[in-house]
């Protein structure tokens, strides 16, 4: 590796397993509440990072972990972190916190309360891709942006960074954390996703490639190089190793963090009574009320009747045959008292408003589906409305020059399914749902500037 | 009126296929710009509008070999081949009809580089087509300087036409261009648009 200064540390040997509650977790935030961990209490609980003497033998252990990514694209860690470690010149390690989908917030959670977990992993990307440089990408903020700086410069303080770890904003926009959008940021232009298709690691500029991992991915990364593949494996299923961090929307509450074993039951997860004799389609009972619809994935991700949803696991495999996926680990149950094309419809304006105008069927489809779907989910649509909105959401797939539209047809097409009986309601002029309240958060609908996204 | 006779067939041929070619020229400008600012044309679909632009500037390379190789062939003056695409090269009229041989190099660019599209970095093959705006002006200048039949009579109509429609298409795409909604806010404007359309479906 490259002459960077080497530090008293003990040779990567995995073993032990950190303090943990009940079933292994949680392993990425303390079990006491909410409090962030500061750099001694991190080391406490850890103990120091161990040194990356052999680039193979870390990369061997997360390969045998079965790590995937923690964004939402499931990316096998280790193929991506070999790439990083064949590409010349070396990648900038980028640590992605920049949660655009307002419906995850396990992202900003794990940088407030374990920072320390996120920086050791970035270490150890850079160390394995032999970086010189690191940046932690987070959605532009004051007091999460303090506090991060805070950590870097406690470490800092301390000695133990062999990678000096630099600090970007990111506009806050759903699309910027996407990986071009991402890369465009860097290179310090606006952050907007590019057209090329993605192929390899992103591009900066020519000659210059971005390992980007998403910041839950890298915290479980510092946790597989302390304790090893076989403590990671003893959480979750053999298809999808180890624990993560999803978001809960129930009736009643607020959006909950939890940190789950992969491949969980769904009903557990969503506390759903999964009794057999409920008939498909109808509402299923739960601790907070009667639940119609399970939102899977987050508002690029596909809706799911309850009954559907409550006798399959948290799983990519599972879902996929339904056209949809775990992703970022978002999940919501819609109560069974409110509007399912409601909400669609101001999911999908939302949608539409975070176009960033680069294509046609993007700034003209995505807002012609918004206006149509308002449509539907107003008193008397007309005959035409739910067969208009299948046939633009089929012309938009495929066509887009990122994945915006492809992921936002996708999430109306669930919803045109699942709420198939409430349309045809609305087409009489009537409603089943009796609160008006809205239920899944979406920011208020402003429309951006050419700022917004710098 | 004099006949045309077999001496003076080519001499009129290439004049005629001069005033074609510079037609078909401004043709392929004022499409090229509607392409630029994605404009349709009444009656038709929004791909007719760059398959014409293509069409009609392949259309006038075939007039433009026609214009140049009467001119060449034609024994009432010298007019050298080479004259054809080296400026000031020929010994009739070398100014003028220099000023045609840049504008056919230009134009040869063109055509060439839209050929091989797919093979070019995209910023590339834009920085060349720009040259556009250099090669119709100097076709202009060449017919009026080489020729007396384009300074009077309908002959200068049609090219007093040509410039006119040319510069009001300018005119327009400059202004299109300055009221154009800024990439961010499209989607917001398209949004605003449909929702106010309340009857739309």
């Amino acid at each position: 590796m490259t002459g960077r200064r080497t530090l008293a540390h003990p040779p990567l040997a995995m073993g032990g397993a950190p303090p943990a509650g009940p079933g292994g977790l949680p392993r990425l935030m303390p079990a006491a509440g909410a409090v962030p961990v500061d750099l001694r209490g991190h080391l406490a609980a850890h103990g120091p990072l161990p040194a990356v003497r052999s680039r193979d033998r870390l990369l061997a252990e997360v390969a045998a972990a079965g790590l995937t990514g923690r964004g939402g694209a499931a990316f096998p860690v280790a193929r991506k972190l070999d790439a990083a470690a064949r590409a010349r010149p070396a990648p900038i390690v980028v640590g992605n916190g920049a949660e655009g989908e307002p419906a995850s917030s396990k992202d900003r959670s794990l940088l407030w309360i374990s920072p320390h977990l996120v920086l050791d992993g970035l270490q150890l990307a850079a160390a394995v891709a032999g970086s010189g440089s690191a940046v932690l990408y987070v959605t532009r903020g004051d007091r999460l942006h303090a506090r991060l700086a805070g950590a870097i410069a406690e470490r800092a303080a301390a000695g133990i960074d062999a990678v000096r770890v630099g600090l970007v904003a990111a506009p806050d926009r759903f699309l910027a954390g996407e990986e071009s959008a991402l890369a465009s940021r860097l290179a310090g232009r606006p952050a907007l996703p590019s057209h090329r298709p993605a192929r390899g690691l992103p591009r900066l500029a020519p000659g210059r490639t971005a390992l980007v991992q998403n910041v839950e991915t890298l915290a479980h990364l510092a946790l597989i190089a302390r304790y090893g593949a076989a403590w990671f494996r003893t959480v979750g299923t053999a298809a999808e190793p180890g624990s993560m961090l999803v978001t809960l929307h129930r009736a009643g509450g607020r959006p909950a963090v939890a940190e789950v074993p992969a491949g969980a039951g769904i009903a557990d997860l969503l506390g759903l009574d999964a009794r057999p004799g409920v008939p498909a389609g109808s509402p299923v009972p739960s601790v907070a009320g009667p639940v119609q619809a399970v939102l899977v994935g987050g508002y690029h991700g596909a809706w799911l009747t309850a009954t559907t949803a409550a006798g399959l696991p948290l799983a990519t495999t599972a879902l996929r045959p339904l056209g949809a996926a775990a992703g970022a680990g978002v999940l919501a149950a819609l109560p069974a008292d409110r509007c399912g094309l409601a909400e669609t419809a101001r999911v999908a304006r939302y949608l539409a408003l975070e176009s960033a105008g680069q294509c046609g069927p993007c700034f003209n489809g995505l807002p012609r589906i918004a206006a149509a779907a308002e449509h539907l989910a107003g008193p008397r649509p007309g005959p035409r409305a739910r067969a208009d909105l299948e046939r633009w959401a089929g012309l938009l797939t495929g066509r887009g020059a990122c994945h915006h539209p492809d992921g936002s047809v996708r999430f109306i097409r669930s919803a045109l399914r699942v709420f198939a009986a409430e349309a045809g309601l609305h087409e009489q002029g009537r409603c089943r749902s009796t609160d008006p309240r809205p239920f899944l958060p979406v920011p208020a609908g402003r429309p951006a500037t050419e700022e917004d996204w710098s | 009126m004099t006949g045309i006779t077999h001496a003076t067939a080519l001499w009129y041929a290439s004049r005629a296929t001069g005033v074609v070619t510079l037609l078909l020229l401004t043709a392929v400008v004022l499409l090229g710009i509607l392409v630029n600012r994605q404009g349709r044309l009444p009656g038709l679909p929004g791909f007719a509008v760059t398959g014409l632009h293509r069409n009609i500037s392949l259309l006038a390379v075939a007039f433009l070999v026609i214009h140049v190789v009467t001119a060449v062939a034609d024994p009432y003056v010298t007019i050298g081949l080479a004259a054809a695409v080296l400026p000031f090269a020929s010994a009739y009229k070398a100014f003028w009809l220099g000023l045609g041989a840049i504008s056919l190099d230009l134009i040869a660019a063109l055509i060439l580089t839209s050929l091989a599209r797919a093979r070019m970095s995209r910023p590339a093959w834009r920085a060349i087509h720009w040259l556009a705006y250099a090669a119709w002006p100097l076709a202009v200048v060449h017919s009026l300087g080489s020729s007396a039949d384009t300074r009077s009579g309908p002959v200068l109509g049609v090219l007093t036409g040509c410039v006119l429609a040319t510069t009001a298409a300018l005119a327009w795409r400059l202004s299109r261009a300055a009221r154009e909604v800024p990439r961010a806010g499209r989607a917001a404007a398209i949004l605003s648009r449909m929702s106010a359309r309340k009857a739309g479906l």
